[in-house]
């Protein structure tokens, strides 16, 4: 068994934003919007590091850090609250890059030097937040070292297309020419995960500091030769949230054993900020299917293929339907909600409607606390 | 180390024996309940949600599942640099070494725990039943009465109460007799198996306790008649509310239907007073396109495609396709495959029951049917 945990360091950016105005990341970064009942996006790179032994993670905050600082707290339920190594929370960029797909701000990894030139690992396995998979980190860190290249970008074949994404031309023996911005069905889709060589790191730190307002890619361009950057396509379940409506999309797709379960494989468990909710409850006469129930969940109405995070209450007569609720929403008696995303702590009165359409979901954003 | 006012020594250490197949692996204080707590839990969480941050938690039988649940006692906020969750299992001295005898035996061996923390009071504790207590009210209590040892009691139905160790008190709860089952009981204030001693007391009690050659050095046996009879002043501490043993298959599976109704007497809700547990994460549960669920508890990482009665589904069990769950507790990891019919049954962790095996009976004279943990039930058998 390969040592990942003894030559890699991790790098999550949490800091950069959806081009698109959404309630959802109005007072949070995308990295802590909540997914699949349970889960926040940033639990996937940390669990994805975790389960590859890695114990040193630079994690680069965005300005609306609150939501984010809150969850991964010391980093413990990631095992990173070491004596040796550890969660370093980092400053980023309060934006991360202005451009499209971009994800790996040069400057913010200028600014956080210290961390690569303090470690003594080999390689930096670096992340974003926004693409969600799970994979083994330990193949990948082996097939770079077995190519011996510079850095090496894990990509997916793109089944949709995607503008907030970005996109491999690959050439002989796997080594990547270029990185373009979009991403279109067929494309190799760049999962915003590479591994580098932290002495190679070091170098493009000193050698482009002037092209700081770049993304690492588009800085190192035109050395991708010479740099030598390989590719490592992989082949299992990944989930790309760009906005709204792939966050809702691909959601319901995820309604399905078989398609979740390649995301929480237990021999490489995703993990959460730890809450001690009992299970969830269901009354006589309730009505679920099809669904993804959360723990500290009340039902007594009807839900059909929908996700309910922690503590959502779905009253009596109540019918949720092809909807998402995050934590502790509150479904009156007699109301419907259809085609929905409501954020946390919405309560929806008894006797009413709130209804999208399947082309056009109804997103309400966070509610305060004690709305009632 | 700080001086503490009390500290909680918890006995675990139980094989739970009437469990049967439940516990023929682990400890009975290791035992699932509840959908995704172990019964262990329900003290270490009441220490936690009384101020108590100093828990020796002794252990004997089967204790390696025991001992990495607690772990650092982080689970419940109990991983604290000063004090803390300490496992205490039996050892050896120059002297040589031995398994604890009996309750008060188990905090003789471990009487130089309780000096290292010097507390004024001492709180001992079963690690085997459930209920919500904030003991600092029965702290209080004992420190009104200055008494030596204070003993929480419930009244139960007097039928009922020749199965329990029942205290006689005057007005003031001042206890005038100690009867271990009595058959023709005086009283019906049953002893609930929790003490407050004052530290002194509990130390003279069990230092001449260990060298009567007569004692079977239990505290219900033995220390507290004793001290009964040598006049200390021992005061009954009366708690209203929900407690079970649940050291029978069948008190095992009437509790946890308890759990189950609209208004559950025990209310694992109450965001007040939470019940922590050590919990792997799992994802949210998946209730399938045919599946019905009426009144139960359904924990994570399950998947329940066929129908679900009055029953308690665990962490991570799966109930197939045409499956019927009745009346019954899966524990975390069992399953009830495709077809298969399951009435008034528990199910061991990781127990699975083959496709169209029909078990247990929703006959309420016959006893509740108990797989075994990591038991696959054929058709046949």
């Amino acid at each position: 068994m390969s040592m990942t945990q003894n030559r890699t360091l991790g790098y999550i950016t949490a800091n950069y934003i959806t081009r698109e105005n959404s309630v959802l990341t109005a007072n949070r970064p995308l990295a802590s919007v909540p997914f699949m009942g349970r889960y926040r996006l940033i639990d996937f790179p940390l669990s994805n590091m975790m389960n590859a032994g890695i114990k040193t993670v630079g994690l680069v905050m965005p300005g609306n850090c609150r939501s984010i600082m809150d969850h991964v707290g010391s980093g413990k339920d990631w095992l990173l609250d070491r004596k040796k190594g550890g969660l370093f929370l980092v400053p980023g960029n309060a934006y991360g890059t202005s451009k499209r797909g971009m994800r790996f701000l040069l400057r913010d990894i200028i600014a956080n030097k210290e961390l690569f030139k303090r470690s003594d690992k080999p390689y930096v396995v670096m992340m974003g937040s926004s693409i969600v998979f799970n994979l083994d980190l330990h193949q990948i860190v082996d097939a770079h070292e077995t190519s011996g290249a510079g850095i090496t970008m894990v990509y997916v074949k793109a089944v949709r297309h995607q503008d907030d994404a970005s996109s491999l031309v690959i050439g002989d023996r796997g080594r990547v020419t270029q990185v373009r911005p979009g991403c279109d069905y067929g494309d190799n889709k760049f999962m915003d995960c590479f591994i580098i060589d932290r002495k190679l790191l070091l170098d493009i730190i000193e050698d482009y500091a002037t092209a700081d307002y770049l993304d690492i890619f588009e800085a190192i361009a035109g050395d991708f030769a010479r740099i030598d950057v390989c590719s490592y396509e992989f082949k299992g379940l990944v989930v790309g949230i760009h906005g709204e409506e792939t966050y809702y999309e691909r959601s319901m797709q995820l309604i399905d054993p078989s398609i979740y379960e390649q995301l929480f494989n237990p021999d490489r468990p995703i993990i959460t900020k730890a809450h001690d909710a009992p299970p969830a409850k269901y009354f006589a006469g309730s009505r679920a299917t099809n669904s993804l129930i959360s723990t500290g969940c009340e039902i007594k109405g009807t839900v059909r293929g929908s996700i309910l995070s922690r503590g959502v209450i779905v009253e009596s007569g109540a019918q949720v339907v092809n909807s998402i609720l995050m934590q502790s929403c509150v479904i009156k008696s007699g109301a419907r909600v259809e085609n929905a995303i409501l954020d946390k702590n919405n309560v929806v009165p008894a006797n009413t409607e709130l209804r999208g359409t399947p082309e056009h979901t109804l997103v309400l954003g966070k509610a305060p606390l004690n709305a009632e | 180390m700080g001086k503490k006012e009390c500290i909680a020594m918890l006995l675990a250490g139980g094989q739970g024996s009437r469990l049967g197949a439940l516990t023929s692996k682990i400890a009975k204080p290791a035992v699932s309940f509840g959908g995704k707590f172990r019964i262990i839990d329900f003290a270490l969480s009441n220490c936690t949600n009384s101020g108590i941050d100093t828990v020796g938690v002794l252990t004997q039988y089967r204790p390696y599942l025991l001992h990495s649940y607690i772990g650092s006692g982080e689970a419940w906020d109990l991983d604290a640099r000063d004090g803390g969750v300490s496992i205490l299992p039996p050892y050896a001295t120059q002297e040589g070494g031995a398994w604890y005898a009996g309750t008060a035996d188990a905090i003789t061996q471990n009487l130089e725990y309780i000096k290292m923390y010097d507390p004024e009071y001492v709180l001992i504790l079963s690690g085997d039943h459930l209920y919500r207590m904030d003991y600092r009210k029965m702290l209080a209590s004992h420190i009104q009465h200055k008494a030596d040892l204070t003993v929480s009691v419930m009244p139960v139905p007097w039928e009922e109460a020749s199965r329990f160790g029942i205290l006689t008190a005057d007005d003031d709860g001042r206890i005038q007799r100690f009867d271990e089952k009595p058959e023709k009981p005086e009283s019906n204030l049953a002893s609930m198996g929790i003490y407050i001693f004052s530290t002194k007391v509990l130390v003279d009690a069990l230092e001449a306790d260990a060298v009567d050659q007569r004692s079977s050095h239990d505290f219900g046996k033995d220390i507290i008649p004793k001290l009964l009879s040598e006049g200390y002043g021992l005061y009954t501490y009366e708690f209203h509310g929900f407690w079970k043993d649940v050291g029978t298959i069948a008190s095992f599976h009437e509790t946890s239907m308890d759990l189950l109704g609209p208004n559950p007497e025990f209310d694992l809700y109450d965001k007040s007073f939470p019940i922590l547990s050590n919990i792997t994460t799992r994802p949210p549960h998946y209730i399938g396109p045919d599946a019905v669920i009426d009144d139960a508890l359904v924990s994570n990482g399950c998947k329940v495609y066929g129908t679900v009665r009055h029953s308690i589904v665990s962490t991570d069990a799966v109930v197939g396709e045409r499956a019927v769950v009745e009346d019954s507790v899966l524990l975390p990891g069992a399953q009830v495959k495709a077809g298969a019919h399951v009435r008034r049954a528990i199910l061991g962790e990781n127990a699975v029951v083959e496709e169209g095996v029909k078990l247990g009976s929703v006959d309420t004279t016959k006893d509740t049917a108990v797989v075994g943990n990591d038991v696959v039930i054929g058709k046949g058998e």
